[in-house]
């Protein structure tokens, strides 16, 4: 039985591989297929209509909630001007040194990524800071590279990720946060590294260029014409620390930090009289944003649901179990070369199929939850930045001229340490 | 090399080929002041910036351009041909590493010729100055990325300020002005009658002809 479970997931990887269908459609079938296999009920307890799909698709009903929060504050944000006067500030002070603009555009990703998410802060730091850093010499690769690297120097401190790993993996948010910190490190020793290295090793680059360093698609021209607003205030670049030091520092739950960020994002920046108007606006724009990770949630929560039914535990424990390395140092080797898995919508990946294994493991009683964390918080570091299929990388990859391959190859090697070492810190404080 | 670069521009029928001349002989009413403006506000960071300043920048950062001299630099760059321009929308690259290479896209610059010709503009470019123009821009390049006094003084000649605290000032960088820099220097270098702007404009109205064709 077990293996008919692993079948099937190896059939809606290649749905998804082949691209047939979307990841969240995907994962759907692929639960109520689970779900029938082992015999669960029509309905009732533990059945496919009432656990399955209705309690699953709500599960992740709170991360949801912090996906939508998060775009809402990067509609703000690039609304008010608060983000391209960030970049902007940054290019001037950085100056003519490519390594110095690219270190202050990394700055930028990482703390614009804290509260927006991947995708959303990957185009308010690389709209401006993209042809910025081309424009004093930086290579196009290590241009895109040092966008995403920045959003996954951020990554560990994601609130909707915190949000996601408490509520798929059944965790505090404290303990997430524990974690979190002690991932940061590798996150900001590694991107830091990208940076200096790869400017280093590709030295500059100046084309003379037939096309105009701003002219893009229409799309960006109309983002550009929105944006053209003057400065924000200087009070108001400090909005994507707001929900960062309520949720770190003072440890406030995670939804409440954020909405915090959009009410100061909006008061600095905002005449009373629009204020009604702009923050109602700009929520209704978030769902356009949102709606792509807010399906995905969806899916994932129905997927859970499913393997976590008893008759799916049972059917894969013995299975996993056997597959599973026990000893630390085993645990560490098979799990960062596994890593490659999580690329290409692969099995490891954590925002689908991977978060259904990563059910598998914690409900089959393998791992302790908090190692569970560890692993699939350490691929999330991988493929939030190298996967040539997440939105964040592509539009980075496409906004600069190069194809997301191309990034994935230069900031692999990268991000791979940074896994290495957040599985070496679970294997030491977990297992 | 230049027969086949008849060809490309050969290719346009007579109606295309007065399209593109009409397309391009208002850009040759601006001035290049204008010009450098225009690529300056094309250039992110200044969005939102009064087009007098940037006018003012454009003609500064030229005019430092032209009076830089050209110091005898530790090594020559490499100089590589080769083809593959025009897809890349590129007349020419330089890079740093692994060895300092300049590469000309020949066939872009044959098509500058060619338009040139058409144009009319052969008081404003000479024959082959485009090449010449293109090694010295690079040139101009190489001279900045390697002197941080150099840059330090573009800097201070716009007088852009980033940051001011009482006395304390900090000049800020101007995204785009190395780039007119470069296209004063070469313009000085080469005897250009015109800003290379201008021809670069001109080549992209004429690309753009040729993907329509
Ligand atoms: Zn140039």
């Amino acid at each position: 039985m077990g293996i008919v479970i692993l079948l099937l997931m190896l059939a809606g990887v290649g749905l998804m591989l082949t691209r047939k269908l979307p990841t969240a459609f995907t994962l759907v079938l692929l639960a109520v297929a689970i779900a029938a296999v082992v015999g669960a009920p029509f309905t009732g307890e533990n059945s496919i209509i009432d656990t399955v799909l209705q309690e699953g698709a709500v599960a992740q009903a709170a991360t949801m909630l912090a996906v939508l929060i998060g775009s809402w504050m990067g509609k703000l944000m690039a609304e008010t001007g608060i983000a391209s006067t960030l970049v902007r500030k940054i290019v001037e002070f950085g100056g003519d040194r490519p390594t110095v603009v690219a270190l202050g555009v990394l700055l930028v990703s990482a703390l614009v990524g804290t509260v927006t998410g991947s995708a959303p802060a990957a185009m308010m730091a690389g709209i401006i800071g993209i042809p910025a850093m081309i424009a004093v010499g930086v290579p196009k690769t290590t241009a895109a590279g040092t966008i995403l690297m920045g959003i996954a120097a951020g990554m560990p401190f994601e609130l909707p990720i915190w949000q996601f790993f408490s509520t798929t993996l059944n965790l505090p948010v404290d303990t997430v946060r524990g974690f979190m910190l002690k991932l940061f490190p590798f996150a900001v020793v590694f991107a830091v590294l990208f940076v200096l290295i790869e400017t280093r090793r590709k030295g500059v680059e100046h084309t003379w260029s037939l096309a105009a360093p701003g002219e893009r698609s229409a799309a960006d021209r109309r983002r550009n014409r929105a944006r053209q607003l003057g400065d924000a205030p200087w009070y108001a670049l400090l909005a994507p620390l707001v929900p960062l030091v309520l949720a770190l520092g003072f440890e406030l739950a995670i939804i409440p930090s954020m909405l915090a960020g959009v009410l100061y994002a909006l008061v600095t920046t905002t005449r009373p009289r629009e204020m009604s108007k702009r923050l109602l606006r700009t929520l209704y724009g978030a769902f356009d944003i949102a709606a792509p990770p807010i399906a995905l949630f969806v899916a994932i929560g129905i997927l859970l649901a499913a393997v976590t039914l008893p008759g799916a535990v049972e059917a894969l424990n013995p299975l996993v179990t056997a597959i599973s390395p026990g000893h630390p140092v085993i645990f560490v080797v098979v799990f960062a070369l596994l890593t490659p898995l999580c690329l290409y919508r692969g099995p490891l990946n954590v925002f689908g199929l991977g978060a259904g294994i990563a059910g598998v493991l914690i409900s089959a009683g393998i791992y302790p939850a908090v190692a569970v964390l560890g692993l699939t918080a350490s691929y999330n570091q991988v493929f939030g930045v190298a996967d040539p299929t997440s939105t964040q990388t592509v539009w980075a990859a496409q906004y600069s001229g190069i194809s997301p391959q191309q990034v994935m190859v230069r900031t692999l090697p990268y991000v791979w340490c940074v896994a290495l070492g957040g599985l070496i810190v679970t294997a030491a404080t977990q297992l | 090399m230049t027969r086949t670069v008849t060809a490309a521009l050969g290719r346009l029928g007579r109606v295309r080929r007065d399209a593109l001349r009409a397309e391009c002989a208002p850009l040759a009413e601006l001035d290049d002041v204008e010009l450098g403006a225009r690529l300056l506000a094309d250039t992110p960071t200044h969005e939102h910036r009064d087009p007098a300043l940037l006018r003012h920048w454009a003609e500064t950062a030229t005019g430092f351009g032209t009076r830089l001299r050209s110091r005898c630099a530790a090594a020559e760059p490499r100089v590589v041909e080769r083809p593959g321009g025009i897809d890349r929308l590129l007349l020419a690259r330089y890079v740093s590493r692994p060895t300092p290479t300049v590469e000309l896209f020949t066939d872009t610059l044959a098509l500058g010729e060619e338009l040139v010709d058409l144009l009319g503009w052969r008081d404003w470019y000479a024959e082959g100055a485009l090449r010449a123009t293109a090694l010295a821009h690079e040139d101009a390049h190489r001279l900045l990325h390697g002197d941080a006094a150099l840059r330090r003084a573009l800097r201070e000649r716009l007088g852009h300020t980033a940051l001011r605290v009482g006395r304390f000032r900090i000049t800020g960088h101007v995204a785009g002005s190395e780039e007119l820099a470069a296209h004063g220097y070469a313009a000085a270098r080469t005897g250009l009658g015109r800003s290379p702007l201008l021809l670069t404009a001109a080549l992209a109205s004429a690309i753009r002809a040729l993907v329509r064709n």
